[in-house]
C-alpha cells in the first residue's frame, strides 16, 4: 500500500506496473482503518478478525466494492 | 502449566513491549528471556503465533519476526517517528497504523510511489493531515498470497 501525490501519479504507476485492479482512499480514511484495525494490536486480548469482523470495518469505512471482497466469488 | 495459547498471549505482548520499548524488533530469544521461557519454547509461539497470522516471520529463519504489523523488522521507505523512537512501518496503512497501535502523534516520512517526492504525513491530536492519496494494488482477497510483497 503505497502514497501518491495524487489520483495522476497512482495512475501512471498502475500503467507502469501493469496493475488492473485497485483501491484507493483517502488519508482520512486510511487513518480511521489504521485506527480500527491497529489500535488493539499490543493488547492480551487481540485477537484476528473473523472474515466477518473484517467485512464490517471494510463496510463501515464504505470499501464496500470487489476490490475489498474478502471471499472467492461463488 | 500454561496452554500454548496463554503462552502465545505471553510472547505476543512481550514481543510489542520489547520492540515499542527498544525500537527493535526482538528475537525468539530476546522475548523468551524477558519472559523465563527456552529459546525453544519462544520459537515455537513465533511459528504458532506466525500460522495464525498475528505476526509474519522471516523467511527459513521461524526465530525471527519480519512484521510484527503494523511494524516492519528492517528498513523501509516509510520512517515513523512516534514519541521518542524511530519505527518502520511496512506500507502506508501500517505506518498509521503505528501511531494507532501507541496512541501518540508521528510523524510519517515517505515519498509518492510514482515520482519519488518526498512526503510527510502527520498525526496530531487525533488527526491526520497531509497531502496524497492512499493505493492499494493488490486486492484485499489476495493480501495473504505474499504478505511480505503486499
Amino acid at each position: 500500500m503505497l502514497l501518491f501525490r495524487d489520483e495522476e501519479h497512482a495512475a501512471n504507476w498502475r500503467r507502469t506496473k501493469g496493475v488492473a485492479q485497485d483501491g484507493t482512499m483517502s488519508l482520512e480514511t486510511g487513518w480511521r482503518l489504521a485506527q480500527l484495525w491497529y489500535a488493539d494490536k499490543r493488547e492480551p486480548g487481540w485477537r484476528r478478525r473473523t472474515l466477518e469482523e473484517a467485512e464490517a470495518v471494510f463496510a463501515e469505512l464504505g470499501l464496500i466494492d470487489d476490490f475489498w471482497r474478502l471471499r472467492p466469488a461463488t | 502449566m500454561a496452554t500454548d495459547q496463554e503462552i502465545d498471549i505471553a510472547v505476543r505482548v512481550e514481543l510489542y513491549r520489547q520492540l515499542v520499548t527498544t525500537g527493535v524488533t526482538p528475537s525468539a530469544s530476546d522475548v523468551g528471556a524477558g519472559l523465563g521461557l527456552s529459546t525453544e519454547a519462544a520459537t515455537a509461539a513465533f511459528a504458532r503465533l506466525g500460522a495464525g497470522r498475528a505476526i509474519v516471520l522471516e523467511p527459513g529463519d521461524p526465530s525471527r519476526v519480519r512484521m510484527a504489523n503494523p511494524f516492519s523488522a528492517i528498513p523501509t521507505p516509510f520512517v515513523v517517528t512516534a514519541g521518542r523512537r524511530r519505527f518502520w512501518g511496512n506500507c502506508i496503512w501500517d505506518s498509521l497504523g503505528i501511531p494507532a497501535c501507541l496512541d501518540v502523534d508521528a510523524t510519517i516520512a515517505c515519498s509518492c510511489g510514482d515520482c519519488g517526492e518526498p512526503m510527510t504525513v502527520e498525526v496530531r491530536d487525533g488527526r491526520v493531515e497531509g497531502a496524497g492519496i492512499i493505493h492499494f494494488g493488490v486486492p484485499a482477497l489476495h493480501w495473504w498470497d505474499n504478505i511480505i510483497d503486499t
